[in-house]
This record gives C-alpha cells, structure tokens and sequence, in this order.
C-alpha cells in the first residue's frame, strides 16, 4: 500500500512540475469566467445559463479527458523510456503495484481538478442572475426550469402486436392488403400498422378523451408545481391554429371506484396553438400518497379536428425531484467515471506502446467512444456486405467502448433534468467496474511479463 | 545460502523480430560471489556486465539458466527490499528535488517517516549533496546525478549493493570517494557486486573479479592471485646511495637474474587530489570544483540509532590499513550559501590559508589524504583537525601545487 502511495503521489508531482497539468488548469481557470461573461445564449437569462453550463462542461470534460490521457500515458512510457523504472521496480514493489500507483494517482489528480473546475462552473452559473437584472418572474421560471432536477415522465408505450395482427389478417381476408399497401413484404406492412395503431391511441376525436396514468411519481416537495408539458397535431388545421381543451390532473381512481377524495383533481380549460409545446402548471399535491398521478385529456366539441399527440414530445409529465446542486455533483461523478475509464486505457496503451502511438490510440478511442452512438450506427449501416468480417473484428470493439454521448452531463443539466443514482451508478458499473477493471487487468498482464530492459527498436 | 549472488548458465540471447538468435548478450555465465565481498565485473564496452546485473534484477528474462540473488529471485519484493542498485547511468526524476529523490525511494521501502528523514539527512551529507538538498536532481550535474544516484541505493541499508559502473561521470576525486565508500561498506559486512571497465577502480577495491567478453568469463579469480607474478621480485627502498645499486646490481647478477632501478612513479591519481587539494587550500579560484576541507561527513555521519551509518561512525579513524576518506561536498555558493558552522570552524583551523572565501560557481570540495600519513593522522582527534595538520605539513614540504590543475578539476 505504501508503495502504490508513493507512485501516486509521485505521478501527481509529475504531473503538476512537468507543467501538463498546469497548462491545462490555467487555460480552464481563464476560459471559464471569460465564457461565464460572455455566454449570451438565445438572450434570455436561462439561455444565457444554459449555455454556460453546457460549454463550461463540456470545455472541463474535453480538456480532463485530454489531461488524462496524457498524464496517464506520459506517466508510464516517460519512466520507461527515461528508464526512472529500473531503479523504481528493483525496490520492492510489484509490477501492478506500480500500475495502480499510477492510476491511483491520475485519479486523484482527475477528481482534484474536476472539484476545482466544477466548483468554479457552480459557482458562475449560481452569481449570474445575482449579478444580472432578474425579474421575478424569470427568477420563477429560472428556479421551475433550471436550477432544478426535474424526472420527465412519458406515457407507457401501449402493446399493440395483437391489434395489429388482427387487423392485418382482416384486411388480408378482406383481400384489401395488395390494394392498400402495394408492392410492401407482410412485415413492413406489420410495422405501418403499429405505427398507426399506436398514434391511434394517442389520438382524440371531437368529445373524446384521452387517460394516461403514471406511477411512482416522487415529488422533492408538494408544496411546489409540476407541470404537464404537451404538444398538439391535429388532423385538420383550424382557422386560428388554436385547439380547446379541457385537461384534469389528479388521483383518477377516487372518481373510478368512488372513493373518498383525499387528493385534489384540478381541472384546466385550455385554448393553445397546434404543433406548439406549453407546460401546464399544477399543483404538486395532485399526486396521491403512492405516487399515482392520472393526466386526462378531452378533446371539446368547439373543436372541429381529431388531436393527436406526436410520439416523441407530445405529452410528459415533470416534477422536480432533486436539487440542482444534487444534480450539478452527479454530473460531475459522470465525468469523473468517464476520466477513470481513459486513465485505465492509458495505462494499458502505455504497457505496450510508445508515448505517441499510444496517445493516438487513446485519442482515436476517445473521439469514437464521444460520437459512439454516430460510429455504431454508421458502422452497422456500411457493414452490409462484410457482416461476418465486421461482427467479429471491428464490432465487438466498438460496442466494448462506452458511449459518452449517451450519458453527456450537459444532456440532464441544461434542461433541468434529473440524472437519478442508480443512472450513475450504473455509468460507474459499466464504466469503471466492468471496463476500465477489464482494461486495467490486461494492462498488468502484459506489463507482468514485460522484459523492463529490453530495447526494442 | 550459500553465496550472495549465484549464477547457473545465465544465458541472454537477443532475437531479431523473427526469433532468430541476434546477440549472445550474455552465455552460459556462471557465477558465485561470497558473502562479504566485493566482487568485479569486467569488460570491454557490449561485454555483457550490464546485461547479467539486469537479468540478476529480473529486468530482463534469461534465455536459460536461472540466477539466484540474496537465496531467491531478483525480482522478488522480498528479496528486492535487500538489495541496492544503481544502474548504469542515475535514471531519476527530474522534478524532484535531491530529498524528494531520496524521500520516494525511502518510501518504496515503506520506511517510517522518522527512519526516512534521518536516513535521508545522513545520506545527503555523506554524498555532500545538503546544500542542494532542495534543488530539482534535473538541474544536477552527472556526478551529482550519481551521487544522489548512489543514496538512493543505499536508503534501504541493503544488504547487497549492485553497481553498475559506480564511477563513470565523477571525477577523480568523486572515483577516490565511491571507491572508499565501497571499501567502507565491504567492511560492514557488505557483498557488493560491481561491473566496470575502469580498471584501476577495479583493482583497487574488489576481492575478486571475472573479466567478460562475448558475453563469457574469459578470467575469473582473486585479485591478487591474478596479478601477482611469481616470476618476479622487487624492492622498494629509500633513496640509496649510487654506490648502493651498484652493489644491488652485482649480486643480481650473481644469481643470473635481470635488473632494471628506477625511482617509482607516483599514482597520478594521488598526485591529482594532492594537488587539487593544496590548490583548494589556497583557495584558488577556479571555474571548475573547488576542494574544501569538509572531510569524512562521507562516512562518518553521526545518526544515532541508524543501522545504515551507525557503524561507519565507528569506523575507527585511527584505524591504519584503509587509505583515508577523501570527501567531495557539493556547495552552490552563488545559490545556497554554505554551511556557516563548517565556515566558521575552517577559518579557524586553518589560518594559514590567505583567504577562506568560498568560489563562485558550482564546486566539488576535496580533501584528500594521502595513503603515507597514517600515523600522523593516528595523532590527531578530528577530521578537520587532520586538515590543519596536513595542510601545514605539506606546506613545509614545499609541495607547489599546480595552479591549473584546478581548473580541470571540474565536476563533470
């Protein structure tokens, strides 16, 4: 323990003297107050927030990923090329001893200087309206939307596969398959249908109405609002583009059995532009003790249209469920996970390869794993013809690596969304517990059985 | 155990990318060095030496053969908390100061803190580095650079010191000082084991030695049963009258022997720190290393209750066969301004000089003593009382010291 101790601290000294580490903090320390003045957004004070929050992440990130990578790969082939390590592994230390130093010192390295750029981020994003002109009600609009960490709840998906077999085998007796979708195999078919199944559900003529019911809703506290954010289509677009509407939020099963009310139902008339999204803000105590909450939707008879609630931002319910601050550390703790995974992949690169060959086999790693979503797409898509060559070379890569983009911090932050704990603690599992241990116990293998001496030209 | 370091057919062969046999580095190498001694390596530049010190460490993996170090394998943590090494050149940290250097070390060992500290002061004086204690090794000279590089080696009181090429980027009088700490060493019970192809450090401080080459021992033995010839006489005497030699000569040849009488050469590495040392003395200025009088902190550092200097305390002054320390204390004047005490007690004692102002510049201080002075030096209770003594005896000698020589005298 000891030792790994002393390579750890060691590793930072190298770090902070060789002055990698120190361009690094002062670019940050400079460009993060500069952009804290000059971030503008779309002019309003939240955009203006917005934008902050997300460079200043971003910039942090970028710039820690780069640092780690560096410092963790530096670390390693600086002392074998400068041959410090004949001297370190001839004392009594063993090799992956030597490895975990190094990692455990890039680590505290990473989470020191995240504390520090974080802090500062924070503390920018919380003095800007203090210094800005707020009024009281972007102040409102600031506390409901920003500094928030808000769960977004979206219908269930409903199952249709049966509806849609039934009403597939009814067409094919009525022979009207060929007539209405000509020229399509029986499984594309299949899929119009359930895509039309599906909006049908989420779909009200004139005096109808639509139910969604929601579990496990937690509210941070009932005394605040949460807010039911919608969206309107319409099959036939009215003269004034406005939709009537009557919405009622509460506990629906004190009206379905009967029972005693305990919790109020609020009821809302609404007139509101088609194809734009509003948020309707409701008293928080409208959710019932075990979490239920029913949103209820009636399409009116002044209306002369059916309403269709689009599937990707037609209905959500938000509530507030944590503080910002809460949020702010777990995003933070997301970039630390995402340090520690490049810090193992350094270390293992630098157990075989030489500085620069390995800074760009991180580098080409670290932009693959950042636009994972993109690759893996792309890559499934050109793969057509070499499948088998593709599936079990380049594949199994790329799926191995994490994809940051999927769990990008400024992804929850800027719309005030909440990044719960069991998402963190996932990303760290996977992450860290499952890849970077992986990434790590090769990395001692191969530098176990390294020849320390050997000069390979 | 048997022996300290065992070797059975050590085999180190090289490949090409291919795996074809490039370079036998090192073949069927057997060795045995004792406990308790100090043992040499020779051989000309790709001989082998480090390559076999490496393959002991387990820095590198033997083609064949095994090598037992201290009973066990070299690469053993057990075993590696034994030992001492200072490879070829001193690899080091250039950010860290020279106590940092030592301090990480220490801690490697996972010495306490109290132990470290100590240790590491003592180390520090004995290798004279304190006055640039805190000065990143990166900014070191090459003999700095090795003399931090041999502290470090000796931070763990090993029991086995592995030097390659200990000497190589000191001067004369830094060469002078590691030889004598060896031999300081060796007689605490020390096994040392060194690789060189300076001969003349070889030979004046290892027991026994094997001369590589192609990567095979060539030679192999005691020092002395090497060197010695048994063919031959001589005889040492004080300057004797011509008539004397004539008579020598006859009866030489009355035993129809041959017979050449010479008057013996000095060693120049003897008339090098003699000079260099009257030179400091007189407080020449130089640009190079300036020989002081700071003598024996090499080893004679006091550090109660320390394993590794304790006994070289007691390393008795008055002690006749082992030539004197001379010692090397590195001062930065221009930076660090020199310890005032040893200022202080070098102005008083040694009032003959003109002026006992320290030179600008980087400077190595010396104070040699000769190999002929021991029963003076018997007499004489200090180091620094020494210094006086000899100074003013050499003085009557009328030794003039060559001015120049000084300015050679640079640290490299």
């Amino acid at each position: 323990m000891h030792s790994i101790w002393a390579v750890a601290t060691n590793t930072v000294k190298q770090a902070l003297r060789m002055k990698i580490a120190t361009v690094f903090i002062i670019l940050l320390l400079i460009l993060l107050p500069v952009m804290g003045v000059t971030a503008t957004g779309d002019g309003t004070i939240k955009g203006r927030l917005q934008t902050f929050v997300s460079y200043g992440l971003s910039l942090t990130n970028l710039l820690l990923c780069l640092l780690t990578i560096i410092v963790s790969i530096y670390s390693l082939t600086s002392d074998l090329q400068q041959k410090q390590i004949y001297t370190v592994i001839t004392k009594p230390i063993r090799r992956f001893q030597l490895l975990l130093g190094k990692l455990v010192g890039v680590i505290l390295l990473d989470a020191a200087l995240l504390t520090l750029f974080a802090a500062t981020i924070y503390a920018i994003t919380i003095y800007i309206p203090r210094f800005s002109h707020v009024t009281e009600e972007q102040q409102n609009q600031l506390n409901n939307e920003f500094f928030t960490a808000r769960v977004g709840l979206t219908p269930a998906q409903v199952d249709v596969s049966k509806e849609v077999l039934n009403t597939y085998k009814e067409l094919e007796k009525g022979g009207q398959i060929s007539e209405l979708f000509p020229g399509l195999s029986r499984q594309e078919i299949i899929g119009r249908l359930t895509t039309l199944k599906k909006l049908e559900k989420r779909a009200a003529a004139v005096g109808q109405d639509l139910l969604w019911e929601f579990h496990n809703v937690r509210p941070l506290d009932p005394n605040e609002s949460l807010f039911v954010k919608f969206k309107y289509d319409v099959s036939v677009t009215p003269p004034d583009s406005q939709v009537f509407s009557q919405w009622l939020v509460g506990d629906y099963r004190q009206v379905k059995y009967g029972t005693k009310f305990e919790t109020r139902i609020y009821s809302f008339e609404r007139k509101d532009a088609v194809r734009t999204s509003y948020e309707i803000r409701v008293p928080a105590d409208a959710v019932a003790q075990d979490g239920y909450l029913a949103v209820g939707f009636l399409n009116v008879p002044l209306n002369d249209t059916v309403v269709i609630f689009p599937f990707e931002d037609g209905l959500e319910v938000l509530y507030k469920a944590d503080t910002f601050t809460a949020n702010f550390i777990r995003a933070a703790l997301l970039i630390l996970c995402r340090l520690i995974f490049l810090a193992c992949l350094g270390i293992l690169s630098a157990t075989f390869l030489s500085f620069p060959v390995a800074i760009l086999l991180c580098l080409v790693f670290f932009l693959t794993a950042s636009f994972s979503g993109f690759v893996v797409e792309s890559f499934d898509f050109l793969s057509g013809n070499l499948s088998s060559v593709y599936s079990y070379t380049l594949k199994p890569v790329v799926r191995f690596l994490p994809q940051f983009d999927k769990f990008n911090p400024a992804k929850f932050l800027v719309p005030g969304r909440l990044l719960s704990w069991s998402q963190v603690a996932r990303v760290a599992g996977l992450m860290v517990c499952i890849r970077a241990s992986v990434l790590l116990l090769v990395g001692v293998l191969i530098f176990s059985y390294k020849e320390i001496a050997k000069i390979i030209v | 155990m048997e022996y300290a370091v065992e070797t059975f057919s050590l085999t180190k062969i090289f490949s090409d990318w291919w795996g074809r046999a490039k370079v036998y580095a090192v073949d069927d190498l057997n060795l045995q060095v004792q406990h308790n001694e100090v043992f040499g390596l020779l051989g000309p530049n790709g001989s082998g030496k480090t390559t076999a010190l490496k393959l002991l460490l387990g820095l590198l993996h033997p083609t064949k053969g095994r090598a037992l170090v201290l009973g066990g394998d070299g690469a053993d943590p057990k075993i590696n908390a034994r030992i001492g090494f200072l490879p070829e050149e001193s690899y080091l940290y250039r950010y860290l100061n020279a106590r940092e250097t030592l301090d990480f070390y220490g801690r490697l060992f996972g010495l306490p803190a109290r132990v470290r500290k100590m240790r590491i002061e003592a180390l520090l004086d004995m290798v004279g580095l304190t006055a640039v204690a805190n000065r990143p090794v990166g900014t070191f000279s090459k003999g700095m650079a090795r003399r931090i590089g041999l502290a470090q080696a000796l931070i763990n009181d090993p029991d086995l010191l592995i030097l390659d090429e200990p000497t190589t980027g000191l001067d004369p009088i830094g060469t002078r000082q590691i030889k004598d700490l060896i031999l300081k060493l060796s007689e605490r019970g020390k096994t040392i084991l060194l690789s060189s192809h300076l001969l003349a450090d070889v030979e004046d401080v290892c027991d026994r030695i094997a001369i590589l080459y192609g990567g095979k021992v060539q030679a192999q033995g005691q020092v002395k049963d090497l060197l010695l010839q048994t063919d031959k006489r001589q005889i040492i005497t004080n300057a004797i009258s011509d008539a004397a030699v004539e008579k020598i000569k006859q009866i030489v040849q009355a035993e129809h022997a041959d017979c050449v009488i010479t008057s013996p050469m000095e060693r120049l590495e003897t008339f090098f720190i003699k000079t260099v040392a009257a030179a400091q003395q007189q407080a020449q200025p130089t640009s190079g290393a300036v020989s002081t009088t700071k003598l024996g902190d090499f080893l004679t550092v006091t550090s109660a209750g320390e394993n590794i200097l304790d006994k070289l305390v007691s390393a008795p002054i008055h002690q006749e066969t082992p030539p004197e320390t001379p010692t090397t204390e590195q001062v930065t004047p221009a930076e660090t301004l020199p310890d005032e005490q040893l200022l202080s007690k070098l102005t008083e004692l040694v009032k003959p000089s003109p002026s006992d102002e320290t030179v600008k510049g980087e400077k190595v201080k010396t104070e040699p003593v000769e190999h002929k002075t021991v029963e003076e030096r018997e007499a004489k209770k200090s180091i620094l009382d020494q210094l006086t003594g000899r100074s003013t005896t050499r003085n009557a000698d009328k030794e003039q010291p060559d001015k120049s020589a000084t300015g050679e005298n640079t640290d490299a």
